[in-house]
């Protein structure tokens, strides 16, 4: 691979799954500066406490089929939301795949999280040539799509929840190490870094004490929407019957076992999708809001 | 320009190169015995090792890897362990399921995304514009399957105007074809544009708080027309390469509306391969796809060049 | 082109707002045909939104009230469609960052013939001869290979000088100027200037020079404004202002320049600066808005609004310097 200056490099907008940014919108906003930081909030919170009490507390067992309960309507004593076509409890079964995306997706965004600090720093306190390869690796990476990825891993190491997490993790590791990057570089180039050095404070030292700090809200901005999009991409390949597998449930799967008998009881393709839509949409404006209230010049500046 | 597009060819190849590598290791290297798994379990050894032979399996792995990019460089993708069929051929009668339905599925999302962007851009603080970006900000929410679903629950199942699923072939009945492919392109171009949506709109606010917008207004153009022709040029630029960078997504997205609607698809196949074991058909299939993402990157990137002079002629 | 205009500009009691600030509060002045005003003032006294407000180019959310003039109509009462047909062709503005100022992507030619095209009815050809033509005017280098040339291919000096020709390429009856220097390297201001004041003369089209450069005034305007937050407090001949200032702030906007009618710049000059700062436009003094800047404030500055007198030298101020003590300090 041929060595290029960074100035060679186009300008590349926010990766996938990254909204776009929004700078000189954000002031002009009708709504109150923070209502997606509140909203957002709300609905994660509520997400979090249902896959907590799970843990402790289940209406029925999810897994069992009752045959006699099949297909119960929504509004069912008992059965709030019904039951599926082997007559398990929807709540149930919704409360144990909030459990499963919560896991997938923050598990995924943690390991990308330290993987894309660990390399992001590297890139940008090294010299040119450790830049170089990393941000071009990064590049490289990002043009593989994802799902495709997910597939393969699927295929070579069997599916499940671990198999997700990792998928995820090579997924999103490349854009968490280049915002970090651009994050870590803007923060070195400024002044107090120089004058830190200047006290003979050595790389390592500069990078924990100094730049850390000031990239964590980045950091906490880009958590937050990469475990949003790695709930969407794990229902998507629990859809494809690649990613967990019962006693897990996943809200992915309900979806797929739903739509086989879709004519027979549409109500059962509603509820999973519609969790998702609220999980996501809780986690993409908690992270739009915290972008609000953290750093907006360093959130700027890293996308 | 030359030298600008040569190394973005360097870049090409060697990320070409490296995701080789990768895909083979991680499809080859983790696999353990890939013809027993093929054959099942009451396979004799003999019947194992014979296949293994015919398929270069029992060769070491460098030279697996070798005879396989030589193979795909002339044209070569290997053969199917089960039928024997080759992966191109294979592979090119799914392509004219795959194509259409991606193409016009980022298509659908660029024109519902580029008005509609620009519109909730001009309308940024009035309630349509916040209208706008609470839509597409729930849009994104969506799964793309979920839409698929809920597509053919509502015109499918209630209205029954068009199938629910399955493919009728171009060769049988081209409307037939176009009907089966209707719901699976409205799912995905949906999902694309409330993703497009919100680049668009922030393209088309940073272009417009540009001095040169004003200096167009200066010279004589209305605020409706600087935009169109001034700040459009402009803000296609950022827009090349998120459709660049959303050829990933677009991908992935096809993957999943293939199976919502039952077509006879490329990712479909790797689907099915992927649950059979087939590892040279999955091996080939994937860096065909990746072959493609990155080319698409490449163009992109060359397409810059010839839309930005700035890019072009410092560099 | 209508008949005679004895006026470039009237404006009569211009006010530029948003929602929450007012920022140009009333401005009333005449700009003769082939005129040349000088507008000066600090950052923030409302210079550039004044000339935007005219030129109908308000950011989003800046309303302007008032009457302005111009070639027999109301500029502020014409809709965005009827104004886009005059700029370029009556009127005309040179912004400050020429680099930012022009399209990235257009080819430098394009961008000046088009605007000959848009407003006059000649073909292709004839509006790039023109340019080539305005190009050599300017001063520029090889104006054939500029045509084809990208902004960010040429020099700053260069750029402000392709803004020019484009502000001036249909001869129009008014040109405004908003600082067009200041983003220029010091050693191709003048030349930029020399180039704009010979043009502007040749073709009798007014100027309103907006600088902060008191001296740029001196040599190429005829009268100045004065602008302090949003109001004119001084306005007369430029000879006459300069030599006696009758308003406390342009004496001390005088004081504080380092060079005169110039002079070079010694070592040994003392410089004055006038206490305090600029107030911020959403908590402005009552009364006269200088007066706790103001070494003569009374009881009637901090109370009363000075009216801006009329006649040819105008003064908004309770206690105008009196000539003969401007004499001795001058």
């Amino acid at each position: 691979m041929m060595t290029m200056s960074k100035s060679s490099r186009i300008p590349v907008p926010a990766p996938p799954g990254v909204p776009a940014p929004t700078t000189a919108s954000k002031k002009r906003r009708r709504l109150p500066r923070n209502a997606s930081l509140i909203i957002g909030l709300v609905l994660t919170t509520i997400f979090l406490a249902v896959a907590l009490v799970s843990i402790f507390y289940l209406p029925s067992n999810p897994n069992i089929p009752v045959i006699r309960n099949r297909l119960l309507p929504a509004g069912t004593p008992g059965h709030w939301l019904g039951t599926d076509v082997l007559g398990r409890d929807i709540i149930a079964q919704l409360m144990v795949g909030a459990r499963t995306s919560i896991l997938v997706g923050a598990g995924g965004a943690t390991f990308s999280l330290i993987l894309g600090t660990i390399a992001g720093l590297a890139a940008a306190a090294s010299g040119k040539m450790t830049d170089e390869a990393i941000s071009r690796g990064a590049d490289i990476m990002l043009s593989i799509p994802g799902m495709v990825t997910a597939l393969v891993l699927a295929a070579t190491m069997g599916s499940g929840a671990l198999t997700t997490i990792l998928a995820l993790t090579a997924f999103f590791t490349p854009s968490f190490t280049r915002v970090i990057r651009s994050a870590a570089i803007g923060v070195l180039n400024e002044d107090f870094i120089t004058a830190a050095k200047l006290y003979g404070r050595g790389k390592i030292f500069v990078l924990a004490r100094h730049v850390l700090p000031n990239i964590a809200g980045v950091m906490i901005v880009q958590f937050t929407l990469y475990f949003a999009a790695g709930i969407l991409t794990e229902a998507g390949l629990s859809y494809l019957g690649v990613g967990v597998h019962r006693p897990s449930i996943s809200w992915g799967m309900m979806l797929n076992e739903a739509q086989q008998q879709v004519g027979v009881s549409s109500p059962l393709a509603i509820w999973p999708g519609l969790a998702i839509v609220l999980m996501v949409l809780g986690l993409n404006l908690l992270g739009d809001g915290l972008r609000d209230v953290l750093d907006p010049k360093l959130a700027r500046r890293a996308s | 320009m030359a030298i600008y597009a040569l190394r973005k060819l360097a870049f090409f190849l060697g990320a070409v190169f490296i995701a080789s590598v990768a895909i083979f290791l991680l499809i080859r290297g983790a696999g353990g015995n890939v013809a027993a798994v093929v054959l099942g379990k009451s396979a004799t050894p003999e019947a194992i090792n014979a296949l293994a032979h015919a398929y270069g399996l029992d060769r070491p792995l460098p030279v697996q890897y070798f005879e396989w990019v030589r193979g795909m460089l002339s044209g070569d993708l290997g053969r199917s362990f089960r039928t024997n069929e080759s992966v191109a051929d294979l592979v090119t009668a799914r392509l004219s399921v795959s194509i259409p339905l991606a193409l016009s599925g980022l298509i659908l999302g660029l024109i519902i995304a580029i008005p509609v962007g620009t519109y909730a851009a001009r309308n940024v603080g009035t309630p349509s514009g916040a209208l706008l970006a609470l839509v597409s900000q729930i849009g994104v929410a969506v799964p793309v399957f979920w839409a698929g679903i809920l597509l053919s629950l509502l015109f499918g199942v209630r209205l029954g105007w068009l199938p629910t699923g399955g493919w009728t072939d171009w060769s049988d009945s081209v409307w037939g074809a176009i009907r089966s492919l209707v719901l699976p392109v409205l799912s995905l171009g949906l999902i694309m544009a409330a993703v497009l949506i919100r680049y668009v709109r922030s393209a088309v606010l940073d272009v417009m708080n540009q001095d040169y917008l004003r200096t167009a207004r200066a010279a004589g153009m209305t605020r409706t027309e600087a935009l169109l022709k001034v700040g459009l040029r402009n803000a296609s630029l950022p827009l090349v390469t998120i459709v660049g960078l959303q050829i990933a997504e677009l991908i992935g997205g096809t993957v999943i509306i293939e199976t919502v609607f039952s077509l006879p698809g490329l990712s479909r196949m790797i689907l099915a391969n992927v649950a059979a074991r087939e590892v040279i058909v999955v091996q080939s299939t994937v860096m065909l796809i990746i072959i493609f993402v990155i080319g698409v990157n490449l163009i992109v990137d060359l397409l810059y060049g010839i839309l930005d002079p700035r890019v072009r002629s410092t560099r | 082109m209508t008949g005679t205009q004895l006026n470039a500009l009237e404006v009569k009691n211009l006010v530029v707002h948003n929602t929450a600030l007012t920022a140009v509060r009333g401005l009333d002045f005449t700009l003769p045909a082939g005129g040349r005003m000088g507008l000066v003032g600090e950052s923030g006294s409302g210079k550039t939104l004044t000339a935007l407000a005219l030129m109908g180019l308000l950011p989003m959310g800046w309303q302007a009230n008032g009457t302005v003039h111009h070639d027999g109509v109301d500029l502020i009462a014409q809709s965005d469609r009827a104004l886009s047909s005059r700029r370029g062709r009556t009127i005309s503005m040179v912004f400050q960052d020429p680099l930012s100022s022009l399209d990235p992507v257009r080819r430098i030619g394009v961008q000046v013939s088009s605007v000959i095209r848009r407003h006059t009815n000649v073909g292709k050809r004839e509006a790039e001869s023109q340019t080539i033509e305005l190009f050599r005017q300017m001063s520029l280098p090889r104006p054939e290979q500029l045509m084809r040339a990208y902004p960010h291919e040429i020099s700053g000096g260069q750029r402000q000088r392709i803004m020019i020709a484009m502000a001036l390429a249909c001869y129009p009856q008014l040109i405004i100027a908003d600082e067009p220097t200041t983003a220029l390297d010091v050693t191709v201001q003048k030349q930029v200037l020399r180039i704009l004041n010979a043009a502007v003369k040749d073709r009798g089209c007014a100027l309103m020079m907006i600088t902060h450069d008191l001296p740029i005034i001196a040599a190429m305007c005829d009268t100045v404004a004065v602008m302090y937050a949003g109001r004119i407090v001084e306005m007369g001949p430029v000879a006459e202002v300069f030599r006696n200032p009758r308003h406390h702030y342009t004496k001390g906007l005088l004081d504080s320049q380092p060079t005169m009618d110039n002079i070079a710049l010694d070592g040994s000059s003392r410089l004055a600066s006038i206490p305090g700062m600029v107030p911020p436009l959403h908590s402005l003094p009552a009364g006269c808005a200088f007066h706790p800047r103001c070494a003569a404030a009374t009881e009637a500055c901090m109370t009363r609004v000075p009216p801006l007198d009329d006649g040819s030298r105008r003064t908004a101020c309770w206690h105008p310097i009196e000539a003969s003590v401007a004499m001795v300090t001058a």
